[in-house]
């Protein structure tokens, strides 16, 4: 290999280690943000002081993990531009666009509103507060939407022309209403919601195991619990239609995804054979070995019985992603969008045989169990599905259009690798500092003492600055 | 490269413009942040290096929100500067982001953790403060020399120059000068933010006036370095306009002799508000000399420009949301304007 190889392996590494430290913390923003609405939009309307300490205990479990978001985020906006200059260039017109009315849109917004949610109890009335939660959770979300927009159409280039080097916008409308964009972001935005509704369920069933604050944690576990279902159902339909999409759009990605060679068999029929496991032989024109139920395939891709589905070996070897790792990569998450949802059926079940009550949910020691494991299990499906879609789409950074390593800055093996030892060591730090932080809150658990956050309001709207400064003291 | 229409170039300079504000309006927020880390680095009292968090923990997020504004405005007009600027500052920017980093999870992790760990977070927010400061001074130093770029035909000209090429005796003087200026900027901004009799704030006081007559030796001698190395900026100030110059440099000094009164007087928010005036000027000064290029003697803005600017999206974003986000921000300045003491250490 030589330099410029290496150097272009190591960006690459470089850029996935980057975003999939970052993407540890934005789906648990975003989605708890909105679950943090909701307790709250009930506290408001109810009066039942129960949601209201369960606000401010997973509020503050929001904040840590947000603090760490912007800090590995800031690094992926700045990251384009230096680790994939000429990527940043050519692709700037719609890309960088997008990109921008992100932080625009999406984090100006909601930095406005962050400072106003986490320190602003007791100083702005209940109603603004609510409101300020509301914003959260919908500029993270529009955040989401923005910068999915754009990776999708690194996924699927529609609306633009290359010319000079540049692609340059011919439609915006297609351009940001890509193909894999109208799947890819809905099916994101349930991973956030799962991924937080999980880490909810995980939190308080550990709470339950030890039998402290069972009346608070029962309520919160119920409820996600039972939205599980809902969500998680969704989640494997919607993830279906984007492999739909991915089959349309790179049927290169599916085929190394489904480790599927041959579009026919050698009789002329058309291979329909799904692979459970396997591994890809050495010249990477077969799988070596693997277990295969014939007919899945063709019904996962196309719906019918023997559709044919395009195999590897119609393309050139220089144009083939890597085979092992997306394939399993995009198994475990698939699995575990199974494992979730068999977990919600196993508490709806509990559910409906009254099991789940404030009385006898401690009993259920193997589920609470279960729960708290899962707790786990949404953050692997986001990382596989994100290392499925990022490697299935090599050799290309935009896809059919643009190689990876055209895109790449010019640098040196030594400074990439600089790059990498850098971030490795902040990275890591930022998140064993949150993982530490989550489980001391978690440990010293909710507060359920200090008095309710007063609103300024209720006062005729004349409390004392001072006083007000105190009680959110108390009360952060 | 391409030709640009009318419009076009108008829109770009109205970006260009908003640009050139985001950078300012960043570096009157969260420079006062950064420089009050750097002044925590010489507190003695661990409360007092607590407040001085505190103090910004409300709003610190969103002023340093308005450097990823400038980098999304960067990236969506000026894209070309965007992939080869960031290449040719890698290594300072890389610095920059680790700052920010370690300076993000002090900040939101410090009231969480134990003595010692709050002394060891306030060691790594006092250097990443100065480790911001110095290489974001640095870059903005190395931007002014302009650098290298590939010639290819048919494909976007990239960088080509090295990794070490930002580092020249200039460059490493401007990362020292905006040191020096943030320093001031954050003494500023703990003695606004400190109840009157907190002793913190006479120790900021006894800061001031030194830190204030280095500054103006930085601008001064920042001012006549680039005068003597860069032609583009010597022609400008000397050349026919030179009234137009004369006069700004009145103001500017004007607003900084109106800053030191204002600090001797306790008027806390009108030193921070001179301040900023002066910062702004000076800054629109420097833009105004560079221009048209965005980076002097490799891209102009029109070059450098995307040819897809169009007038909808920059209505969107000027018109609606930059207006609005520039209220909130306000007003979530207003929310948490009030004085703190040292027992803010704890309060959350
Ligand atoms: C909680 C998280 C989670 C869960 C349970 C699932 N996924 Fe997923 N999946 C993601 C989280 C995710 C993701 C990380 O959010 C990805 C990466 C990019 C994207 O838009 O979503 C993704 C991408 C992704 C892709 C696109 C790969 C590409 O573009 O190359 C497909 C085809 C699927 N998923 C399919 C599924 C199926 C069939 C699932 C269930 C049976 C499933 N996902 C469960
Ligand atoms: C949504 C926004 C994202 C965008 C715009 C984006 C963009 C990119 C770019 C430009 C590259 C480098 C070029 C390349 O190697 O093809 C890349 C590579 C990669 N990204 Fe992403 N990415 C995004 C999200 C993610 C996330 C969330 C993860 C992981 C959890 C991820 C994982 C990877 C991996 C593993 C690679 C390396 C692939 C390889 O080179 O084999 N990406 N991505
Ligand atoms: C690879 C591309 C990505 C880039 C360039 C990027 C950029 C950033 C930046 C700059 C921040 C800090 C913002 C602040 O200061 O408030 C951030 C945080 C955030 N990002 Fe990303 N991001 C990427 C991937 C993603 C993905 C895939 C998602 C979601 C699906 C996402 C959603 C968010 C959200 C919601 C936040 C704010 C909340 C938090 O910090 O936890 N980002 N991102």
């Amino acid at each position: 290999m030589n330099a410029a190889d290496l150097s272009t392996l190591i960006s690459r590494i470089d850029f996935a280690w980057i975003t999939t430290f970052h993407i540890i913390y934005p789906p648990l923003t975003i989605g708890l943000a909105m679950l943090l609405f909701f307790a709250e939009w009930r506290w408001v309307r109810s009066k039942d002081e129960g949601w209201y300490r369960l606000c401010r205990f997973f509020e503050r479990l929001f904040i840590v993990n947000f603090g760490a978001g912007v800090a590995t985020g800031v690094t992926m906006e700045m990251a384009f531009g230096i680790l994939y200059g000429p990527f940043s260039q050519a692709a700037g017109p719609f890309f960088g666009q997008v990109l921008g009315y992100e932080t625009i849109t999406a984090f100006m917004y909601e930095a406005g509103f962050i400072g106003l949610m986490i320190f602003g109890w007791g100083r702005i009335s209940q109603r603004m507060h609510l409101f300020a939660t509301a914003n959260v959770a919908i500029s993270s979300t529009l955040s989401a939407m923005w910068i999915l927009c754009a990776n999708s159409w690194m996924q699927s280039p529609t609306g633009v022309e290359l010319r000079d080097g540049v692609f340059h916008v011919v439609d915006w409308g297609e351009a940001i209403l890509n193909p894999h964009f109208l799947t890819a972001f809905p099916h994101m935005l349930i991973a956030a919601v799962e991924l937080s509704i999980c880490f909810v369920a995980a939190v308080s069933a550990w709470f339950l195991l030890k039998r402290r604050h069972v009346a608070l944690f029962q309520r919160a576990l119920k409820y996600s619990i039972l939205s599980l279902i809902f969500v998680a159902a969704v989640q494997v339909w919607v993830g279906d239609e984007l492999g739909q999409t991915v089959a349309e759009t790179q049927p290169a990605a599916l085929a190394a995804m489904e480790g599927h060679y041959e579009t026919h068999n050698p009789d002329g029929s058309v291979n329909s054979s799904w692979n459970v496991i396997g591994w890809p032989n050495a010249d990477n024109d077969g799988m070596g070995w693997s277990i295969a139920i014939p007919h899945v395939l063709s019904l996962l891709e196309t719906h019918s019985w023997d559709g044919a589905v395009q195999g590897l070996n119609e393309f050139d070897q220089q144009d083939r992603p890597p085979i092992a790792a997306t394939f399993y990569s995009f198994r475990v998450m698939v699995a575990i969008g199974g494992v979730l949802l068999l977990l919600a059926l196993w508490g709806a079940w509990l559910a409906a045989r009254g099991r789940l009550s404030v009385e006898r949910v401690t009993e259920n020691t193997w589920f609470l169990k279960a729960v708290v494991v899962a707790g786990v299990l949404p953050y692997l499906a986001i990382w596989t599905g994100w290392w499925t879609r990022e490697i299935a789409r090599q050799p290309w950074v935009v896809y059919g259009l643009m190689r990876t390593e055209d895109g790449v800055s010019h640098m040196s093996p030594e400074l990439a690798i600089f790059w990498f030892v850098g971030f490795a060591i902040f990275e890591i730090g930022v998140t064993l500092g949150t993982i530490h932080f989550l489980a001391k809150i978690c440990r010293h658990g909710p507060d359920v003492n200090s008095p309710v956050a007063f609103d300024p309001h209720d006062n005729d709207g004349m409390a004392p600055a001072g006083q007000a400064d105190h009680t959110a003291a108390q009360t952060a | 490269m391409h030709t640009l229409s009318a419009s076009q170039q108008v829109l770009i300079f109205a970006w260009w413009f908003a640009l050139g504000v985001s950078v300012l309006i960043y570096i009157a927020l969260d420079g006062a942040d950064l420089g009050a880390g750097i002044f925590s680095l010489f507190v003695r009292d661990h409360d007092e290096r607590g407040a001085i968090m505190a103090a910004m923990a409300g709003t610190w997020d969103a002023n340093e929100t308005w450097l990823i504004v400038a980098g999304g405005i960067l990236f969506g007009t000026f894209p070309y500067v965007y992939g080869s600027a960031f290449n040719y500052l890698m290594v300072p920017l890389a610095f920059v982001l680790w700052g920010i980093m370690a300076r993000a999870v002090a900040l939101e992790f410090r009231h969480l953790a134990s003595p010692f760990w709050q002394r060891f977070s306030d060691g790594v927010f006092g250097v990443a403060s100065l480790t911001v400061t110095f290489f974001g001074g640095m870059s903005v130093g190395a931007v002014l020399h302009g650098y290298p770029m590939t010639e290819e035909a048919g494909r976007v000209p990239t960088y080509v120059g090295g990794a070490f090429a930002f580092i020249t005796p200039f460059s490493i003087w401007v990362g020292i000068a905006s040191t020096i200026a943030m320093t001031l900027a954050g003494l500023l901004f703990v003695r606004a933010r400190f109840e009157k009799d907190e002793p913190i704030r006479q120790d900021a006081a006894k800061w001031t006036a030194t830190i204030f007559y280095l500054a103006i030796a930085a601008v001064a001698v920042t001012t006549a370095w680039s005068a003597l190395i860069f032609p583009w900026a010597a022609n400008r100030w000397f050349g026919p306009g030179i009234w137009i110059w004369g006069i700004l440099f009145i103001v500017s000094l004007f607003a900084i002799i109106q800053m030191r009164r204002a600090t001797h007087q306790d008027r806390d928010l009108a030193a921070v508000l001179w301040f900023n005036g002066a910062a702004v000027i000076m800054g629109l000064g420097m833009l105004a000399t560079m221009f048209p290029y965005l980076i002097p003697g490799t891209w102009t803005i029109w070059d450098a420009a995307s040819p897809e600017v169009s007038i909808t999206t920059f209505t969107l974003t000027m018109g609606g949301f930059i207006p609005v986000m520039i209220m909130y921000n306000a007003y979530q300045i207003w929310v948490f304007r009030a004085r703190v003491t040292k027992l803010a250490a704890h309060a959350h």
